[in-house]
């Protein structure tokens, strides 16, 4: 019981509230039977079996609510954690016991549809050892073992599993794609930047911890100030939301490109975030090799297909590059504003115009605004509401990134000069462990990019212009340590540096693990294979060497076993031999003197070879006289019961 | 060889003389003392305790004494006391009861756990230490206690430490039918008694006794009873296990069993015959078992090697 709860319990987290309650109700409810003798619902009351079968057309129905159907993963699982919790109040017979139990087990493995982490691997590693334990109790009749021992037993017993589960783990042959086909509803929820931008979307994002990817260098990092990771660019705005161009626009010829500076080359391990850019430091001097992806014209790298599972790819990038310097198609859209919006805004940006002509100068003068005036960066800015580019740029003054790169945009479009909004990431945090740069959700930024004829897009970050310290060091140096761990920790600065280094180690364990154990999909495993010397791994080839090479364990298994018996003692084998050959059975306990004895009131006859032979064994197996085990062999070949 | 069993078959046929239709409680009492230890009767009051123990020094020609436990007994009572002698000026250490080579302790367990404990030292080591001096027991040196079941009033206890230094706790039951009818009819065990003369000399019984410990125990019989001391500490059933001087105890009284029925070597079904009396007051079971034969169910789980 206690191990569907554990293997229930990662479910409630995605599952709705009144999931877990029926669950943990039912499985409460049978406790109290187990502690307190609480009557359960019975075949033979026809009111508790109504009561029984309320409860399950109950769930269901709020299920079919929920969900809209019972197909697809969520309401599967939900599905199945409910009419566990209810068949667990009806367990009678040993069948039942054994239908929750197994059922149990498929509860473990439904949780590998949400993570696959190392925590969850760990926690139903330690579930299904304390069901294996209760199947184990469940067969030890006089429950005269020690519930010690059974763990132990069911430990032992996973263990012995691991050679067989490394096998099939190493040569099963895999499929491109998720380990498994889910269904549609999987990949709901995943939070990350979006090709849509509103003020406030952005500052929500950063109060999560979640990490977006993760980015190995070959040899040198760059600069804090120089990691911009481009995600969607947003042309369009209706005054509030700003929008990327649509997926037509996109297939596009590919940007012009000059690029110079160093070569940083690296591999980034990009989460599933089911959308289909992929990121990339600006910029990069090719595609990615292993991955079908394309550019777009306003310089996104994309992949074909959404990515719906955890992605490695090698990039290099140039940080010093001009982008369509000649000439953009949709420079027009760069220019666009909503009609009658923003008039103050205007005004202000008219303004400038008036006073020069030049792009430079006016970029000059907008930063120089937000520099002098009294603007603040702020995580947490005032909500904003009704014409929020001119709240925000006359009245509240505290912005977040967005709030800045947007009504940057806005004046700049006012002024004339082209300008769009990119959001993606900026800065990350290297983890000192493994040297790796970790991008949080946090670490999601928006800048703009501005045109210049001649020298194509130049990034301006207007919240630089704010604070420095934000590009310069990164999120984690603006958010305050004790701000990023939990409240608990937060308390102290030495508790919440302990827990940084603590995440720090986690963190690089986990980066391993889905290194070489998630990622082993159909490309490592065919490198890994031709490693281990097989020439061109097909998937025939594979299930051949899996059947081979489990044969070939199970039949060292067997032979050793084998070996054993066989050497462990003749003189035991020759007397099995002629237990074997009585219609008696001899129990495990029974010494061989009683035996004899029962055995010579059955067969009168013989009672004579009965006690030759016991004798003999008795002297052979447990005296130290010299008996020959010859003349044992002799009697018991020659023994022939008569009835 | 012969003459060794000659004499257990003679000690037997004077035992269950005395004690009427209890052939396999002498056996395991005799068994007990030919393994060098203890032995602890438990039963109700007039079942023939202090007779069986009378009747076994007076078989084994062992030098008996015999105290019987109050509760306002101290140690001195049993080990000795120094007393100051006028004529030599000195202190002279008188030797209490125990200084025999069979002490006959009569309801233990009515004595406070201070006199028990006196007799610690004694029954493990065989050795006294009184006033810093040490004082070796004589060979052999055994403790036959009787107890009443400590349910009675006016019991105390004895603690599992002193309970683990008995090798075996035996009871006697109620004679059946036959028997009973027997005794009653027959002459007073009390004459009889008086008229028991020894089977053996204290020297032939320290002989047989190194037989015991040299009659055969295979890696088998090793196997098992390692198994059951295990098993008695993995189990539900039980608070704790079996100590380690458990299963040596058990080991012997194998032996003892099987040189009793004229075998060279320990069987399984030695180690069977005296498991209960080993195990028994060693084992605590845990309540919700109480009812059960906790010792037929430990045999029945073990597979014999």
């Amino acid at each position: 019981m206690l191990g569907l709860t554990l293997g229930a319990l990662p479910h409630f987290y995605y599952q709705p509230i009144w999931v877990a309650i029926i669950f943990l109700a039912m499985i409460g409810w049978r406790c109290m039977n187990i502690w307190r003798a609480w009557p359960l619902p019975s075949k033979r009351y026809k009111k508790q079996r109504w009561l029984q079968l309320s409860i399950a057309a109950f769930a269901v129905t709020l299920l079919l609510l929920h969900y809209g159907n019972l197909i697809g993963r969520d309401a599967g699982v939900a599905l199945l954690t409910v009419m566990l919790g209810i068949k667990v109040t009806e367990i009678r017979s040993s069948r039942d016991f054994y239908l929750s139990s197994f059922l149990g087990y498929f509860l473990v493995v439904t949780n590998f549809f949400y993570s696959q982490s190392i925590g969850t691997a760990a926690l139903m590693f330690v579930v299904v050892i304390i069901m294996t334990a209760s199947l184990i109790s469940l067969n030890d009749l006089t429950q005269s073992i020690h519930t010690k021992f059974k763990l132990k037993l069911a430990g032992k017993m996973l263990l012995q599993a691991v050679p067989l589960m490394i096998l099939l783990f190493v040569l099963f042959p895999r499929i491109a794609g998720p380990l498994w086909g889910l269904p549609d509803d999987a990949y709901n929820a995943k939070t990350g930047i979006d090709d849509s931008m509103t003020l406030g979307k952005i500052s929500q994002l950063i109060q999560s911890d979640e990490i977006a990817f993760r980015v190995e260098f070959a040899d040198k990092i760059p600069t804090q100030s120089s990691l911009y990771w481009r995600g969607p660019v947003l042309w369009h705005t209706d005054g509030t939301t700003w929008t990327a161009l649509d997926e037509k626009q996109y297939t596009a010829n590919p940007p012009e490109i000059v690029s110079s500076g160093e070569i940083y080359r690296y591999s980034t391990t990009l989460e599933a975030h089911n959308n289909k850019w992929l990121f990339a430091l600006d910029f990069p001097t090719q595609l990615p090799t292993d991955e079908k992806t394309h550019f777009t014209q306003d310089g996104q790298l994309r992949s074909d297909d959404n990515i719906k599972q955890r992605i490695q790819y090698q990039l290099s990038s140039q940080t010093q590059y001009t982008l369509n310097a000649g000439h953009d198609e949709f420079l027009q859209l760069a220019l666009q504003l909503p009609e009658n919006q923003h008039p103050r805004t205007q005004q202000l940006a008219q303004q400038w115009r008036q006073q020069t002509t030049h792009p430079h100068e006016i970029i000059e003068l907008a930063l120089n605004h937000f520099n002098q005036q009294d603007f603040y960066y702020t995580l947490s800015p005032t909500p904003l509401s009704g014409d929020t580019i001119d709240q925000f740029l006359f009245e509240t003054r505290r912005g977040f990134c967005e709030h800045y790169a947007a009504s940057f945009t806005v004046l700049m479009r006012a002024a004339g000069v082209p300008t769009r909004v990119v959001t993606g990431y900026q800065g990350g945090e290297i983890n000192p462990i493994n040297n790796v740069l970790v991008i949080r959700q946090r670490d999601a930024h928006a800048w703009t990019e501005v045109w210049i004829q001649g020298k194509g897009w130049i990034r301006i970050d207007p919240t630089a212009a704010v604070s420095k310290e934000r590009i310069e060091q990164g999120m984690s140096m603006v958010m305050p340590l004790t701000m990023r761990s939990p409240l608990l920790i937060a308390q102290s600065q030495k508790l919440a540096e302990l827990w940084q280094a603590l995440r720090n180690n986690l963190d690089a364990l986990d980066n391993k693990w889905n290194q070489w154990i998630l990622a082993y999909g159909p490309k490592l495993q065919k490198e890994f294979l031709a490693k281990l010397g097989m020439s061109s791994p097909d998937w025939q080839k594979m299930v051949a060497w899996l059947v081979a090479s489990i044969s070939i364990v199970l039949l060292i298994i067997s032979l050793f076993i084998f070996y054993r018996r066989k050497h462990h003692d003749p003189i035991a084998r020759l007397y099995q031999t002629f237990c074997n050959r009585v219609a008696l059975e001899r129990g495990i306990s029974e010494g061989p003197l009683d035996f004899a004895n029962r055995l010579k009131q059955y067969y009168p006859d013989n009672a004579i070879e009965i006690d030759h032979i016991t004798q003999l064994y008795i002297n052979l197996h447990y005296g130290n006289q010299s008996a020959s085990i010859e003349q044992l062999k002799q009697y018991v070949n020659r023994f022939k019961p008569q009835k | 060889m012969a003459s060794t069993a000659n004499a257990i078959k003679a000690i037997l046929d004077t035992l269950n003389d005395i004690i009427l239709g209890k052939e396999q409680i002498t056996k395991l009492a005799l068994a007990c003392l030919l393994a060098k230890g203890h032995l602890l009767i438990e039963d109700v009051p007039g079942v023939g305790k202090t007779t069986l123990a009378h009747s076994l020094a007076s078989t084994l020609g062992l030098s008996f004494q015999r105290v019987q436990f109050t509760s306002d007994m101290l140690p001195a009572d049993i080990l000795g006391v120094s007393v100051f002698d006028r004529k030599t000026q000195q202190f002279t250490f008188h030797k209490g009861p125990i200084f025999c080579q069979l002490l006959l302790t009569d309801e233990i367990n009515r004595t406070t756990p201070r006199t028990q404990s006196a007799l610690l030292e004694a029954m493990e080591e065989r050795q006294i230490s009184i006033e810093g001096e040490t004082y070796d027991l004589v060979e052999p040196f055994f403790v036959i206690a009787t107890q009443n079941p400590s349910n009675q009033i006016g019991t105390f206890p004895l603690p599992e430490s002193q309970l683990d230094r008995f090798l075996m706790r035996i009871k006697i039951g109620y004679p059946d039918a036959h028997a009973e009818r027997q005794l009653l009819l027959g002459q007073n065990s009390r004459d009889k008694l008086k008229q028991l003369q020894a089977v053996i000399s204290p020297e032939q019984l320290l002989t047989i006794q190194t037989e015991v410990e040299n009659i055969h125990t295979s890696a088998a019989i090793i196997d098992y009873i390692q198994q059951l001391l295990e098993h008695t500490r993995n189990s539900d059933l039980f608070h704790f296990g079996l100590s380690p001087r458990a299963g040596l105890g058990m080991l012997r009284a194998a032996q003892a069993w099987a040189l009793i029925a004229g075998r060279q070597q320990v069987l399984p079904e030695d180690v069977q015959a005296v498991i209960a009396s080993i195990v028994n007051h060693r084992l605590q079971t845990r309540d919700a078992y109480l009812d059960r034969d906790v010792v037929a169910e430990l045999i029945s789980h073990v597979a014999i090697p």
